[in-house]
């Protein structure tokens, strides 16, 4: 390796222009062939018993996200125009070829049966708009009096009106959404519109979140441009540096190009991912090129970038595989973007590693050596020895030995506290702004009617005509009223349950006594042979299948986040006995539902595969140092970073979430990478020396400095995305961040403390040592 | 013989005649013929409906059913024989000639022991959750459309009008129909549906059919829609025509007493 890493040396111009065509490959894959997926379903496991599942209950009862377009007059709905807006939004959606015409549903497509004294009235609530005032009035009242709309279509202080259209899973688009929003707002004025829904939702976020992106990272760019130059004060070594996690990103995309596979949500953090890491790796070659100019001016490029990638190589190599191998375990995770994600980060670290050993070597050897403009008196470097920053803060930890352990114990019991406090949100809203418009949105509506969110509940019998039987309808009425009457946040309940309920209340005259489940199953099969024959019989599909074997019971939530979802499948679960012993098994499904497994499958995921990274991380340190003590001592950065990294989620109430999950991998990338450098930085030192002490001195002056350099870098660029507009940006810039600062801090205080006291590396002089101590 | 040369000539004048007037129908006396195919006055028969969902999942049921033209009133009754928990409830169909005028709907449960009057303003409604509708099992008047004709083509081995139909009213849930009418049978053997925006939403293919007591009988019929994915078969057995059904089977009465 080494004797091929200087034939390269020597051989500048073939190095850069097999990276400039590999890279040109590389682009135009990336250019022609990358494809986003904005598809959620397809990040789903698609064999999960739960996704199995659900997709099968979906397919029985046409189980569909709504979008949902609220129509707002504040002088009530029930006049000439709000109608005629309905009718016509009604009707305009119906005409869109993603929409089934069945899938719309308004005051406009609704029925309404009444029950009358000698009869049944079955009629549409109106065809042509009333423009005279007896007509509104009636229609008014029909209204009201009917519960299947009342609150439903119509919210109960009569001022909003809502067109649902329900749409398949993959028939949202871009184009769509940016559709349905132009079309919803033909309609503003005098009444306002709003819309909500799923759908809506997740567009949003696809949409925004990279928009969001768009705009920050060329930001971040710079800025870890102007940081980095300011660091390394020589333009020839920020361009190197920073192009070498530029081309690695670029060759990771084309390489996922290049094999067709999508560009899913979560692979977007590999650009952030390998500015982290890769950076880290220039840093630490220029770092010693510096330190080794330093210590023998004049020396020609030549024997400096030989010296460089002597002494450097190494550990280089050591970091990027660790770094590698902690992303290649989460291959272990069920979810392929995550899988994907791990791959190709993997391979994006190994680029910027024989980039930054192959390139940054060539770039010095064309370019020349970098030239550092000095700067002013605080420079360091030019104090004398004894006094430099380095050898101090060295000193100031050695004799302060017990204070970096209570303050570790310290943190790391608060960051204990804090990860019990962590808690998993699937929800998609919560990624918004509080006060932005689709958080208000959703507010209004949740305000008006039974909830924007959806939790459906499968019951399957194990007889036909289960769905018939009194007993079963009735535990679901129970279950129902229990739930929405404990739960404030779940507004409204719709089953089988309230189809019969109607036809037996309306069969009754419209006698509110008659408003529940009859006693008598015959009675139960005529009403729903009834409903079939004057009803909309699809509309029963929905909520049983057409054997009377399975029922579908939806809940409204008024939020989707996992606390919601959880406390009403917590009470839901309390009647699964009741159910079994009837032969009815529960399940759930829906894409509220989805998004609650998929999280947890995700952390699930992220936990196992970080219990394996540490795992191997030791046994490879404990490899490549030959020592087992070094394996387990490496590992304190990460531990220490991971803890923190999910305290400070708990402490400053940040959910998991499938991205902020993903970011404790940065803490294996860059935990191991400092460690690898200092340790064996240190270990050279102490071969060199025998002297602990200086040891310790020449470490933290070389590899500290490395360390606090590339530290500074990332967090000062992580530090813009505090100011996105987007939350998860924020809280990916604010996590990142953090991941970098504690790295960096654990690696130089509690690791460099717990090395030194271990005297690894002094072993064979003893004697010395406890002189020393004495 | 001069009788028979008289009579032969009279022949042959009715098919010249018969082939004259065919040559000049137009779609809408094609349709108007297809109405006005006489049926019987009475017909009692068995209805057995099979629904084919998506996943095709099939349900029977089985109806039997009286029917007799007054008239000016056509009166249908209905018991449904299967499955179980529905049998003996009944549904009695009163439809007027006079268009104005609403059709007259009784249901009863037997369950529940009462006749309801049952008012629906659609004709749109689908026949008992099939994929019929009233006005597909020949309730609608030729008159509510314009009638053309499109071709002349074969079908079956049956030579037939091809002939499409758009409403008068465009708020009607068909945009246009076409049907495949046999010529002399006056059969609409093929008809396809389009919904109101322009889209193909389903098929009725006459499966089977056969003279009974002289009058073309509709045997069999499948409605496909294409749309909702949903098949519906409508199979008539036992048919009995013009066996004097007293006026007293179309009452309440009746309806309660079962069968």
């Amino acid at each position: 390796m080494e004797k091929f890493l200087t034939k390269a040396l020597k051989h500048p111009w073939i190095v850069i222009l097999t990276v400039s065509a590999i890279t040109v490959f590389f682009f135009v894959k990336m250019i022609t062939n990358s494809r986003m997926e904005t598809n959620l379903d397809k990040y789903m496991p698609q064999d999960h018993p739960a996704f199995v599942y659900s997709d099968k209950a979906e397919k029985w009862f046409d189980i569909k996200d709504g979008i949902i377009i609220a129509l707002q007059n504040k002088n009530g709905v029930f006049n000439y125009t709000t109608l005629s807006k309905i009718k016509k939004l009604t009707k305009e959606l119906q005409k869109m070829k993603e929409i089934d015409k069945n899938d719309v549903t308004s005051l406009y497509t609704a029925d309404n049966i009444v029950g009358t004294e000698d009869g049944l009235d079955v009629r549409a609530f109106y065809k042509r708009v009333p423009k005279d005032s007896a007509k509104l009035a009636e229609l008014r009242q029909k209204v009201i009096t009917n519960n299947m709309v009342y609150g439903k279509l119509v919210s109960k202080d009569e001022t909003v009106a809502v067109v649902i259209a329900r749409i398949g899973d993959n028939v949202f688009t871009q184009d769509f959404y940016h559709r349905i929003l132009k079309l919803a707002k033909k309609y503003e004025g005098p009444e306002k519109v709003y819309v909500a829904g799923r759908p809506i939702v997740e567009g949003t976020l696809a949409y925004l979140g990279p928009k969001d992106m768009q705009r920050m990272v060329p930001i971040v760019v710079i800025v870890i441009t102007l940081v980095l130059f300011l660091l390394l004060r020589s333009a020839k070594s920020t361009f190197l540096t920073l192009l070498v996690v530029v081309l690695s990103s670029i060759w990771a995309f084309g390489a996922m190009a290049t094999l067709n596979i999508p560009i899913y949500s979560v692979s977007t953090m590999i650009p952030v991912m390998l500015i982290a890491i890769g950076i880290a790796y220039g840093v630490h070659l220029y770092s010693h090129l510096f330190h080794y100019m330093e210590e023998h001016p004049g020396i020609s490029k030549l024997d400096a970038g030989k010296n460089m990638l002597q002494e450097m190589w190494k550990p280089v190599m050591m970091a990027a595989v660790t770094t590698m191998v902690g992303f290649i375990s989460l291959l272990t995770s069920q979810v392929y973007p995550v899988k994907y994600f791990g791959i190709f980060s993997a391979f994006g670290v190994l680029v910027a590693f024989l980039l930054s050993v192959l390139f940054i070597p060539a770039g010095i050897m064309i370019l020349g050596l970098p030239k550092r403009k000095k700067t002013g008196s605080n420079d360091e470097e030019l104090d004398p020895n004894e006094n430099r920053f380095a050898y101090r803060f060295a000193d100031y930890l050695i004799g302060h030995k017990k204070l970096v352990y209570i303050s570790t114990v310290a943190i790391v019991a608060l960051s204990l506290y804090g990860t019990s406090k962590v808690w998993i949100n699937s929800s998609f809203l919560d990624k918004f702004e509080k006060n932005s418009e689709i958080r208000k949105t959703d507010r209004f509506i949740n305000e008006h009617f039974g909830g924007t969110s959806t939790l459906n509940v499968i019951l399957e019998g194990d007889r036909p005509d289960a769905f018939k039987e009194p007993k079963v309808l009735k535990t679901i009425a129970k279950l129902q009223d229990n739930v929405v009457g404990s739960l404030p946040i779940v507004g409204d309940a719709f089953s089988l349950v309230d189809f019969l309920k109607r036809m037996n209340k309306v069969m009754h005259a419209d006698s509110a006594k008659y408003d529940k489940i009859p006693d008598n199953q015959d009675l139960i099969a005529q009403y729903l042979l009834l409903y079939e024959m004057s009803g909309d019989p699809a509309n029963l599909w929905r909520v049983v299948t057409e054997d009377y074997k399975k029922a579908n019971l939806t809940f409204q939530l008024k939020s989707d986040n996992s606390k919601a979802l959880k406390s009403a499948i917590a009470i839901i679960e309390k009647y699964r006995p009741e159910f079994e012993k009837m032969g009815v098994q529960v399940n759930y499904a829906g894409s509220g539902y989805k998004a609650l497994v998929f999280t947890d499958l995700i952390l699930e995921g992220q936990i196992s595969s970080l219990a394996l990274s540490l795992v191997i991380v030791i046994v490879l340190l404990s490899l490549m140092f030959k020592k087992i003590k070094i394996g387990l001592i490496g590992s304190i950065p990460i531990i220490i970073t991971t803890f923190i990294s999910f305290g400070i989620m708990g402490l400053f109430g940040i959910p998991l979430s499938s991205t902020t999950a993903l970011i404790s991998s940065i803490a294996i990338g860059i935990g191991i990478d400092y460690a690898v450098h200092f340790i064996d930085r240190y270990r050279i030192n102490a071969a060199l020396t025998h002297d602990k002490i200086k040891t310790s001195h020449f470490t933290m002056h070389h590899s500290g400095k490395a360390i606090l350099f590339n530290a500074i870098v990332v967090i000062a660029g992580f530090m813009v995305l505090l100011f996105s507009v987007f939350p998860p940006n924020r809280s990916l810039g604010l996590l990142v961040s953090l991941n970098m600062f504690t790295s960096f801090v654990g690696t130089l205080t509690i690791m460099f403390i717990i090395l030194f006291v271990s005297n690894i590396y002094f072993s064979r002089d003893k004697k010395q040592v406890q002189v020393e101590e004495k | 013989m001069k009788y028979k040369v008289s009579m032969f000539l009279l022949i042959l004048m009715a098919f010249t005649l018969s082939a004259f007037a065919q040559e000049k129908l137009t779609g809408l006396q094609v349709m108007q013929k297809v109405y006005d195919r006489p049926t019987g006055n009475d017909m009692e028969a068995t209805l057995t409906m099979t629904l084919i969902n998506a996943n095709g999942d099939k349900r029977v049921r089985e109806i039997k059913q009286f029917i007799r033209d007054f008239g000016k009133v056509e009166k249908k009754i209905m018991f449904f024989v299967k499955p179980a928990d529905v049998r003996n409830t009944s549904f009695m169909n009163w439809s007027y000639d006079d268009p104005n005028k609403e059709d007259d709907q009784w249901i009863y449960l037997p369950a529940l022991k009462k006749v309801k009057r049952i008012s629906s303003d659609s004709k749109g409604d689908y026949f008992m959750g099939s994929d019929f509708t009233y006005d597909d099992l020949g309730d609608r008047k030729p008159t509510d459309d314009n009638h053309k004709i499109l071709r002349e083509e074969k079908l079956n081995g049956e030579d037939c009008y091809v002939i499409e139909s758009t409403p008068k009213d465009p708020d009607y849930m068909y945009s246009k129909t076409i049907t495949w009418v046999i010529k002399g049978k006056w059969i609409g053997l093929q008809k396809k549906f389009y919904d109101e925006d322009g889209d193909f939403l389903k098929t009725l293919n006459i499966e089977k059919y056969d003279k009974i007591k002289g009058y073309w009988i509709v045997l069999r019929a499948k409605m496909d829609n294409v749309q909702k994915k949903h098949q519906t078969i409508m199979e008539l057995s036992n048919v009995k025509i013009n066996i004097g059904i007293p006026a007293r089977m179309f009452t309440e009465r009746m309806m309660k007493r079962g069968l």
